[in-house]
């Protein structure tokens, strides 16, 4: 533990008195990442209802694809794990299609810097999630570290797609990187 | 080491636990009646206090996990597979009810000290884990919120089973026709619930339809300026 600087998360082995215990922290980081892909499934959903018909609409389908898969991924390993669902799935269900709605209705560049906030954030995530399962859990730290590249894909398609010309572009992704740091946070509790 | 230590507390913690509740029937879920417990399995009273530190409730929940224990046992003798949802949800009822049929003064005591304002939370959760227990022995593979609504409407079915049981007389046979009969009408009304997130979803899903006409309506707007 000693060689560990400060802000790097502490390994899930490394637990002191209080913290949960390594099985509730196995089944925390899945329910929070299981709510986390359902809400960008959720996302892109609110997205395509609004700009189904678009040019753009097949490269918002072909992350919505992806990410049913990563939550399809985390479905089989909660039944695995027994690990109930966050309790929040409800309210994500509606927040997370009026958040990919939302912005898609300020436009197309809108919902892209809509993407780049949220996967910035899941990358984030996911990358200190990776460092606290360290060599504990090597099949879920890989599942994490493939679906964090295929995240990053989905933030440079929103780059590309110049994402950094909507509309007050740092506002709104302050708002939804903000919006979606919150969510994490409930979903690992609640 | 340590799981050594533990496995031979959890011995004692269910040796107490078996000596209670015959105790129970006289004395209440009381810890009058976890002392004598402790006494006729051979231990003294402050390894009583020591096997249940956290006192009644913890006996009351080990008393609960055990007999989940027992009932998914006894669920593996039947062919769970084969049988509809709510028969398989019947009878995981119906067998953790019936794990305890030799029981059913000590469970009565212990169902009323449960039901006091300060044990009622107690009680819940530890109902609430037996159905969860019930709904995977059922095969339940739910991750959406069908996993709380599921376990949400069973909490009552079962909980109001096990106080109509305890009010029921057993038949020569020893068993319980008419808690049975209970069980399945509850288990009816339940089922005629399940409509009714369907037609909030509809009406729901009507309302953002609207989405795309707005934007629409913008893109027109746009266009005149």
């Amino acid at each position: 533990m000693s060689d560990q600087s400060e802000n790097q998360p502490r390994r899930i082995r490394d637990s002191l008195p209080g913290d949960a215990t390594y099985e509730k922290t196995i089944e925390q980081m899945i329910r929070v990442d299981h709510a986390g892909e359902y809400g960008a499934v959720r996302i892109y959903e609110g997205q395509l209802a609004v700009l189904g018909d678009r040019a753009i609409a097949p490269v918002i389908k072909h992350m919505a694809d992806q990410e049913r898969e990563h939550l399809s991924t985390f479905e089989a390993l909660a039944v695995k794990h027994r690990t109930r669902p966050t309790a929040m799935l409800p309210v994500w269900h509606v927040a997370g299609f009026a958040l990919g709605a939302g912005t898609a209705l300020l436009g197309e560049k809108a919902a892209m810097a809509c993407t780049v906030a949220v996967e910035e954030v899941i990358d984030e995530h996911y990358s200190n999630q990776i460092a606290r399962l360290g060599d504990y859990e090597p099949e879920l730290a890989a599942t994490c570290e493939k679906f964090r590249q295929e995240e990053l894909e989905h933030r440079d398609t929103g780059l590309e797609h110049d994402a950094e010309g909507a509309p007050g572009y740092e506002a709104l992704k302050g708002l939804v990187k903000t919006g979606s740091r919150l969510a994490i946070w409930i979903s690992e509790r609640v | 080491m340590s799981d050594h230590l533990d496995q031979k507390m959890q011995t004692i913690r269910t040796e107490i636990l078996n000596a209670m509740l015959p105790n129970v029937v006289f004395d209440g879920w009381s810890r009058r009646a976890l002392d004598a417990g402790a006494k006729d399995a051979g231990y003294d009273e402050i390894r009583a206090r020591r096997a249940f530190p956290r006192g009644l409730s913890e006996v009351a929940t080990l008393w609960s996990e055990q007999s989940d224990q027992r009932m998914l046992e006894a669920l593996d003798e039947l062919d769970l597979r084969t049988m509809r949802i709510r028969d398989r949800i019947a009878a995981g009822v119906k067998t953790r009810i019936m794990v305890n049929t030799d029981q059913r003064e000590a469970l009565r005591r212990c169902v009323a000290w449960l039901a006091l304002p300060l044990n009622a939370g107690l009680g819940m959760k530890n109902a609430l884990n037996s159905v969860n227990e019930m709904w995977y022995a059922a095969g339940d593979q739910s991750t959406d919120w069908n996993y709380y609504s599921k376990r949400g409407l069973l909490l009552p079915v079962y909980t109001t089973t096990v106080l109509y049981w305890l009010a029921d007389t057993p038949d020569e046979a020893g068993d319980y026709p008419d808690t049975w009969a209970y069980l399945d009408r509850r288990i009816d009304d339940v089922l005629k619930t399940f409509g009714i997130p369907k037609r909030i979803r509809e009406s729901l899903q009507q309302g953002f339809m609207g989405a795309r006409d707005a934007r629409d309506a913008g893109d027109i707007r746009d266009a005149k300026a």
